[in-house]
């Protein structure tokens, strides 16, 4: 007489398999694909305000530096390809309903708007190489010369900034088979999270090419894209862009949180697990106290110069931007219906 | 309400490590406000330049320990489920001994020196990664330390249960003690040449600053301490005795030995399990994955009230006490063992094996013997059955001392045709006791 | 608005700050049941580090088989003392203390400082091992609760800082 036990419930690892197939590759592809289109909207921005380059800044490296990281990100997320060399297939079609298509393309198409935006801002001289930059300095006046080129170059910016940021959370999002990612709010959390990411390299960028006459903390500022954004004044400063990123980031999280909350079974555990579960010593400490709360109180004492300038804010920003996507990536696939 | 939240299941694991944090920012932020961030101003303190040391620390104690004392004499928190780390005094002397050399030495504690290298200060990283060292390094050592640190313990013991002297009335000493001090290191430090600012001085100030008004308050709550009894809750919980005696009756609360060996062996086992004998009794053995507690330390030693826990003794005499202690303690999912160790021993660890007389009291036989054997035992069989020869794979060492425990390597494995229960594995490692909450320091 | 306009300002009056320390203090006793500490964070370190390198052994052995089996970031010391680190971060920087040095006295030289600072702690690490805690988990909390043990430590960690302080002096002052 033999006895066979078969599990028929859910803890049949075959029925319900806890997903574990994201790891660290797909949070850093994330954050950097927000971090390079929230830099793209600055820059796109930018673009609209003032096509010129402005004495002694160091934005234009901007564009160039977000050619840089959306390569490593595109890196991160081939090393997590289970077949690497399928990856030119997704190229052969275009797919209307799939999101990994969707992004595939828009990650082609944001690669020569930057390029273009970096074109507008070439820089005064450089180490080495000065012939070449003067041929680049010739395109750059040929474009210039062209108000509706640089108008698009502009909108090409920013659309192509906006529509990276929406689907680095839509990608989770369109995933309904996990009840956390099941979320329209993920599209915009993740696009205004990049928003503060990159204002705060930008920021950092700003910080360290300043040389020390710059001694203000105003001038630090405006030696960035701020310059440009604002231009008339010298109270305004990225600071303040990166503060009402954060607070709308603040908001968003809290609206991502009600909306779940307020739903299915499924959902309410799934925000539970960020709220008071496996995930919560992380979400809140790392995402929510060190990456938002802790930068919002210490820039805003700089921002009203109580305080002295310096480099922690904008690294805090950068950290809770990586762990937010680390957290909603691998809470995400603990979180199941 | 009833605090520690925690004990009390207000909330769990996970939510307590976003507690950690916050208490954790709290407590940073106010060290740094004191200069804790800062070797110079921490090692001047035994320079006699700058007592901010003592004054921070033990302003911080006395506005604690004064806290807790009327907290719990409210009524409000259970002071007897807040966690002692157990009393060992010679390695308590010993280690503060170095501790107060090291802190000179390398300018920090561990806590202040996570402080300073917050705000930038290499000597403090420095110090951090030679703690993580030396933490590296005590560990290799431990083996030759292990016996005299743990030597002569007392468990937990405080200061008024030890000496006899009512809580209350030591806490007012305390205040006294530590003002008298405070006073004293102001002189020490006029004396020394530092410099004590006016308005933060307890010392040749005749006015009434706002630190005078605080220690004035801690004063006063510390005098009426001193008259208002003891802070421990009396038996505070409403009890029907009924509904005792119904769980008595039914046995709704017993938990058979078999039940369990088959939960342990199943891994279905939720109960935490306390072993209420000796430590002798405890160490020669033990059901796996038991903590050995002693009647005095069990109220602290339980996690939270709401965790069930199943209870043994030797003959469960003992554990019918704690039963009732426990349920009077406001804890309601207190289980016992039926029969104690002693039924353990006779029904897990060496039970008689039925005769076997047909196919069902045979397979029934190897799943006794089976599972004695997970567990390290070995079953006895009955002298007509092991005459006839009928139970084959029995070593001669088991039929020969049947109540004696043996290894599971001397008893030969049952037939491979038996399937259930599942084939015995090495007896399981008590892993509660590596699962078991750390709260030291 | 230049740099220099912001000096770093005075610390707290200490007995205040004392207060805050308490009041967080007690916060640890009213919500966890159990006191602040810091020096098991860094045994968990250690631990983890030991079975990371050599998983087998670590499962073996006496001390580290504590820390075999668990994640050093799910532990509640490893989250208060990642709280003290961000306090101390916020604090020190509103105030304008944050500044990348090393502190010592005008006869001792940087080098010295690091390794004493080094020996120090490695010196606190068997201190704080052996007693059972260090300055918080034993001095405070346990100062707090009326511990025994507690009042003992703090008689001699007093006693050697003073005693020791002497043959150290040209590092502090």
């Amino acid at each position: 007489m033999t006895v066979l036990e078969l599990t028929s419930n859910r803890h049949n690892p075959g029925i319900d398999p806890l997903l574990n197939a994201w790891g660290w590759e797909i949070a850093v592809y994330l954050f950097l694909g927000g971090l390079v289109a929230g830099s793209l909207i600055l820059g796109g921005y930018r673009v609209l305000k003032s096509p010129r380059r402005q004495a002694g800044e160091s934005y234009p490296w901007g564009p160039l530096l977000g050619v840089l990281l959306l390569s490593l990100g595109m890196g991160a997320l081939f090393l997590d390809l289970g077949h690497k060399l399928s990856v030119g297939r997704l190229y052969l079609t275009f797919q209307p309903t799939s999101p990994m298509s969707w992004g595939a393309w828009i990650l082609l198409l944001v690669y020569p708007a930057m390029l273009a935006a970096a074109l507008l801002y070439p820089p005064e001289r450089v180490p080495f190489g000065n012939a070449p930059l003067a041929r680049v300095r010739a395109w750059s006046e040929w474009v210039h010369a062209r108000p509706r080129l640089v108008q698009g170059i502009g909108i090409a910016n920013l659309a192509g900034g906006a529509a990276l940021g929406l689907y680095t959370g839509v990608l989770l999002g369109t995933l309904g088979a996990r009840p956390l990612w099941n979320s329209a709010i993920l599209g915009p959390l993740f696009l205004i999270s990049g928003m503060s990411t990159a204002a705060a390299v930008l920021h950092l960028l700003s910080m360290v090419g300043a040389n020390a006459k710059q001694d203000s903390f105003g001038d630090l500022l405006l030696s960035g894209l701020v310059r440009l954004l604002n231009k008339d004044t010298g109270k305004s400063s990225m600071v303040r862009y990166d503060q009402s990123f954060m607070t709308i980031e603040l908001a968003l999280i809290g609206l991502w949180m009600i909306g779940l909350l307020t739903s299915t079974t499924a959902h309410r555990a799934a925000a539970a697990l960020l709220l008071s579960g496996a995930w919560a010593p992380q979400f809140w400490s790392l995402v929510v106290l060190t990456g938002l709360v802790a930068p919002l109180v210490l820039q805003h004492f700089e921002f009203i110069g109580r305080i002295r300038h310096t480099v922690i804010p904008p690294l805090l920003v950068l950290f809770g931007g990586f762990f937010l996507r680390f957290i909603v990536v691998g809470a995400g696939q603990g979180s199941h219906w | 309400m009833n605090a520690p939240f925690f004990k009390y299941g207000l909330f769990g694991d996970d939510t307590s490590l976003v507690v950690a944090f916050a208490i954790g920012i709290a407590f940073g932020f106010f060290l740094e406000r004191g200069g804790f961030g800062s070797g110079r101003k921490l090692a001047a303190q035994f320079y006699f330049k700058d007592m901010a040391v003592l004054k921070v620390m033990f302003t911080g104690i006395i506005t604690a320990m004064v806290g807790v004392y009327w907290l719990s004499r409210v009524g409000f928190l259970d002071l007897s489920l807040v966690y002692l780390v157990p009393t060992r005094p010679l390695a308590n002397m010993v280690g503060g001994l170095l501790l107060g050399i090291g802190f000179v030495i390398g300018g920090y504690c561990p806590g202040t020196s996570v402080v300073a290298a917050a705000t930038g200060r290499i000597d403090a990283m420095v110090y951090l990664m030679g703690m993580v060292s030396g933490m590296g390094a005590v560990g290799f050592a431990w083996p030759s330390l292990e016996g005299w640190v743990n030597a002569n313990a007392l468990g937990p013991a405080t200061l008024p249960g030890l000496s006899g002297i009512p809580y209350g009335v030591i806490v007012a000493l305390v205040v006294v003690m530590a003002i008298v001090a405070f006073v004293a290191a102001e002189w020490g430090e006029v004396k020394s040449g530092g410099r004590a600012l006016a308005e933060q001085s307890l010392f040749g100030v005749h006015k009434l600053t706002r630190t005078w008004g605080l220690f004035l308050g801690l004063l006063g709550l510390a005098f009426v301490a001193a008259l208002a009894g003891s802070p421990y809750r009396g038996p505070r919980v409403t009890l029907d005795g009924n509904a005792l005696g119904r769980t008595a009756a039914t046995g709704a609360d017993h938990v058979s030995p078999a039940t369990l060996a088959d939960r342990l062996i199943a891994g279905t086992n939720e109960y935490r399990l306390i072993d209420l004998r000796s430590p002798e009794a405890y160490l020669k053995d033990h059901i796996p994955g038991a903590e050995n507690v002693s009647m005095t330390a069990l109220p602290a030693a339980l996690w939270t009230p709401t965790e069930p826990v199943l209870l043994y003794s030797e003959d469960g005499e003992r554990a019918a006490q704690a039963w009732l202690y426990l349920k009077a303690r406001g804890f309601p999912r207190v289980s016992t063992l039926a029969g104690g160790y002693a039924g353990w021993r006779e029904q897990v660890l060496s039970p008689t094996l039925p005769e076997p007389k047909d196919e069902v009291a045979r397979l029934e036989a190897e799943r006794e013997r089976a599972i004695a054997a997970h567990f390290g035992g070995a079953a006895r069989i009955p002298l007509a059955a092991a005459a006839l020869g009928l139970t084959p794979g029995v070593s001669p060492a088991a039929q020969v001392a049947p109540t004696q425990v043996a290894s599971p390597r001397q008893i030969a494995t049952p037939p491979p045709q038996v399937v259930t229960p599942p084939a015995p594995v090495a007896p399981a490692a008590p892993s509660a006791s590596g699962a078991k909450k750390k709260e030291g320091c | 608005m230049s740099n220099n306009t912001h000096a770093p300002q005075p610390y707290w009056n200490p007995y205040l700050a004392g207060f805050g320390v308490g009041l967080a203090l007690l916060a640890a006793f009213v919500f966890m049941g159990r006191g602040l500490g810091a020096s098991s964070a860094f045994a968990a370190f250690a631990g983890a580090g030991v079975s990371a390198v050599a998983p087998e052994f670590a499962k073996h052995h006496a001390y580290f088989a504590d820390y075999a089996t668990g994640n050093p970031f799910k532990e509640w010391l490893v989250f208060e003392v990642m709280g003290v680190f961000l306090g101390g971060l916020v604090s020190g920087l509103l105030a304008n203390r944050t500044r990348l040095t090393i502190e010592h006295g005008p006869r001792w030289t940087n080098a010295k400082r690091l390794v004493f600072a080094f020996g120090g702690g490695a010196i606190m690490a068997f201190g704080a091992k052996i007693a059972g805690g260090c300055t918080s988990g034993q001095g405070l909390t346990g100062g707090a609760l009326l511990n025994a043990g507690s009042w003992l430590f703090m008689g001699t960690m007093f006693a050697g800082a003073y005693g020791i302080a002497y043959f150290v002096r040209k590092q502090w002052t």
